[in-house]
């Protein structure tokens, strides 16, 4: 590359768009979806059974809450490293620390959204003879989505932007870019990585809150008046 | 596991510009200093929003675009841009995505006070300064402590990415590593840096502790 | 004294809080502001500390302009007392107590002397002074909110709301306090509350305040109930108006018979036949009806109100009422007959 090197070059983009090779944005924007997506998917399955345990078993949340602080202050790079002997090169090792991280904030989140959940509301159920788990699923759950979506919501965007580090392990999904502007000297690549990965990260949240507002009418209602 | 013991028994790593103690310290130094600007940077704005109520959009689009930001695409770009004649092109980065933990947290400290303590500060004839810096810092103590806390775990984590543009520190181990095929290293680094960050963790929350009164942290019990 | 002088808040956007509000709150007294919520109590209250500023008129507190005060200078010399009691959560009780002294450079020994003294004054064990505010229960940290108020001994107090949020046993504890501490200090005090009982158990001059912040009536209690100025004030008032009245209608005037009190070693009962006797210990208290196993009542005669007299003559089936001293002692009987005279001078006013 000489020195004289336009900021972006939008020829590379057209050409690299999608090709048969696996490095093309296509092909890297559906491995970076795949690997963010899937520890998002995994931990809100695990959050939710981990989270109603603490709040069924007061005692649990302690000692779990300190774990999750604990695993959120890991950083990802060494971990993905610790991850090859057992994982190899592949998106398992990018996608097991990330459904950690997930974990860290979402299992918080569902305790929290539980405990949002007013004492009359949780009373009357009981009164009205709901039963514990049509309580649970018909009333405390619907309360409980807005915070543990708000909970999802940082978890997404977090995830799209954090898959980027395993391009140096060779699993990056869009973060292949970077490290492919690097060894080339090349700064297109590296912007159109990060302007996709903030879209693909804005995409995400965006669905998130859109979920958030089909399943919770009544918080916007209550917004309005 | 035997990775690891090879790793800390080989006499190489323990003497020369490649040694443990001298990774560490280069670790530790890009760390305190980026911690040190961004909470130069963040907790001042922090207070200032979270005490006059003004450009709270600020705080909100920070912490959303800082998460959304590529750590990694991030470095990458500004070597290029900047080269890597000096650290400081790589402390720019650090920087800017510790800035928003920080921000936000002291932010939302001081916005949460309760409005009657507010009330009754200014009612007993405190002056601003004097109610921010009596009544709703020492109350924002334990958010501002979390921002802090969680920056410097983001700082250690961003640093030994770093090395693969050129940083030093325990990153270069994983690097190195990788690039030479020395499986040994790589591990060797990924534990020392999993350390560091725990023992930064541990470290944060004992300050913490010492630090918040313990009349907001209600740790003691009524006798 | 505290002067309000054709005193108008009026905010951007239109809104009138307090229109044109003239009135005084005399030194030494306790003046009461009551009114729905809207009427613009809170916010007449803290334009006399200039936490919020008056848009017309002017303020004076002995005959100087608020305005003219530096706020934190002023607020210094006036205590204030909110609902929450606003307790700094971060320092220990002794130390929230000597926030004003600290602020006024006071020596820390000094101030902390006199924390420790307002503490037991406001009736808190010393014990509580190095505990912190979430130590405390609600009506404990109600009385620091008093002490803290009180610290730099000013004057001037102001109290928001300060005993709404505490449960009916407390607060009625925490209002007799007011007032025994009112009694020996005589600071000069504007207090704001929604509860008309509690206005005229307090305050010596009550401002019923209607909605738009136009002050309805300004009266001592008794007159109020008397003489509500308008429909308004007489709603606010609520029932039993009258009853309530005699509250403030001394029984020092009830005539009393001492010859139904007889010794209970040997009562006389030829006397005066048919009459209900009290049957009196040897240190003269009433111990029961002479004859007849049925309760009676006593009121503290000349300290009491009437409305004290009439309760204790409603209590037993005679229907007189048992006068004692305030040692308990037995001074005389008022008959329905003398209840009857009483009332009815009371009604003529």
């Amino acid at each position: 590359m000489d020195d004289e090197q336009p900021l972006f070059k939008w020829s590379w983009v057209e050409s690299n768009w999608n090709s048969d090779s696996p490095n093309s944005i296509v092909n890297l924007l559906q491995a970076h979806i795949v690997m963010s997506m899937a520890p998002v998917v995994l931990g809100l399955l695990l959050a939710l059974p981990l989270g109603l345990a603490c709040v069924r078993w007061r005692y649990l949340y302690q000692p779990t809450a300190a774990v999750m602080n604990v695993i959120y202050a890991l950083p990802s790079l060494p971990l993905f490293m610790l991850l090859i002997p057992q994982t190899g090169l592949t998106q398992l090792t990018v996608i097991i620390p990330l459904t950690f991280y997930a974990l860290a904030v979402l299992v918080p989140a569902v305790v929290d959204g539980m405990g949002s959940v007013p004492d009359h509301v949780r009373q009357s159920a009981v009164a009205m003879g709901f039963t514990p788990l049509r309580r649970l699923v018909l009333v405390e759950l619907p309360i409980a989505v807005p915070v543990v979506l708000a909970g999802l919501r940082v978890v997404t965007v977090s995830s799209i932007s954090l898959v980027s580090v395993g391009a140096l392990i060779g699993q990056g999904g869009l973060g292949n870019l970077f490290t492919d502007a690097f060894q080339r000297d090349f700064y297109t690549p590296a912007i159109a990585g990060i302007v996709l990965i903030v879209l693909l990260a804005l995409v995400g949240d965006g669905i998130v809150l859109a979920a958030q507002r089909l399943l919770t009418p009544w918080v916007r209602a209550r917004r309005a008046s | 596991m035997n990775w690891i013991i090879d790793f800390f028994t080989d006499p190489a790593n323990w003497s020369g510009p490649d040694a443990i103690p001298a990774r560490l310290l280069q670790h530790l130094g890009f760390s305190v200093a980026a911690l040190a600007l961004a909470a130069l940077i963040g907790i001042p704005l922090g207070l200032l929003i979270g005490h006059t109520g003004r450009g709270s959009v600020v705080v909100v689009v920070s912490a959303n675009l800082a998460r959304a930001l590529p750590t990694l695409g991030l470095l990458v770009l500004i070597v290029l841009l900047l080269g890597t004649a000096s650290i400081w092109p790589v402390l720019i980065p650090l920087v800017a995505l510790a800035v928003p933990p920080i921000l936000v947290n002291t932010f939302e400290g001081v916005r949460g006070v309760d409005p009657d303590l507010r009330d009754a500060a200014y009612g007993m004839g405190l002056r601003g300064p004097q109610v921010l810096f009596g009544v709703l810092v020492p109350v924002a103590l334990p958010l501002i402590m979390l921002g802090l806390r969680l920056a410097a775990v983001q700082v250690v984590a961003t640093a030994a990415v770093a090395a693969y543009v050129g940083l030093g520190g325990l990153g270069r181990y994983i690097i190195d590593g990788l690039a030479t095929q020395d499986y040994e290293s790589v591990v060797g680094g990924s534990v020392l840096i999993v350390g560091f960050a725990l023992a930064v963790q541990g470290l944060f929350t004992l300050v913490q502790r010492l630090t918040v009164s313990p009349g907001v942290s209600r740790r003691l019990r009524v006798r | 004294m505290i002067t309000f002088d054709s005193v108008t808040k009026r905010y951007p956007d239109g809104f009138v809080a307090v229109d044109n509000l003239s009135m005084e709150a005399e030194t030494g007294q306790i003046a009461v502001l009551v009114g729905p919520s809207g009427c613009g109590k809170t916010t007449t209250l803290r334009m006399i500390n200039r936490m919020i500023d008056a848009s017309e008129g002017r303020i004076l507190l002995d005959g100087a302009d608020v305005k003219e005060i530096d706020p934190p200078t002023l607020r210094r010399g006036i205590g204030y007392v909110i609902q929450q009691a606003g307790l700094f959560p971060h320092r220990k009780i002794v130390d929230n107590v000597a926030t004003v002294p600290y602020l006024l450079g006071w020596d820390r020994k000094k101030a902390r002397d006199r924390a420790m003294e307002l503490l037991e004054r406001v009736g808190l064990d010393p014990k509580m002074a190095q505990r912190y505010p979430f130590q405390l229960s609600g009506g404990q940290q109600q009385r620091v909110g008093v002490a803290r108020a009180l610290a730099a001994d000013p004057p001037v107090l102001l109290m928001d709301e300060p005993f709404s949020a505490v449960d009916p046993i407390v607060r009625t504890s925490l209002q007799d306090e007011l007032l025994r501490l009112q009694s020996e200090l005589n600071k000069t005090i504007v207090f704001v509350t929604h509860d008309i009982d509690e206005a005229i158990k307090l305050g010596d001059r009550v401002a019923v305040l209607r909605v738009g912040g136009r002050l309805a009536q300004f009266a001592d209690p008794k007159t109020l109930l008397s003489e509500p100025a308008d429909d308004f004030v007489r709603e606010f008032l609520g029932k039993d108006r009258g009853i309530r009245r005699l509250s403030f209608v001394s029984s020092e005037h009830l005539r009393l018979r001492t010859d139904l009190i007889v010794p209970a070693s040997s009562p006389d009962t030829a006397a005066a036949p048919g009459a209900w006797l009290m049957a009196v210990s040897e240190d003269g208290r009433p111990v029961g009806w002479v004859g007849r196993d049925e309760p009676f009542g006593t009121y503290v005669h000349g300290k009491d109100s009437m409305r004290a007299a009439l309760d204790a003559a409603l209590l037993s089936p005679s229907g007189q009422a048992v006068a004692v001293d305030p040692e308990g002692r037995a001074v005389g009987i008022a008959t329905r007959q003398a209840l009857d005279e009483a009332l009815g001078e009371a009604a003529d006013g």
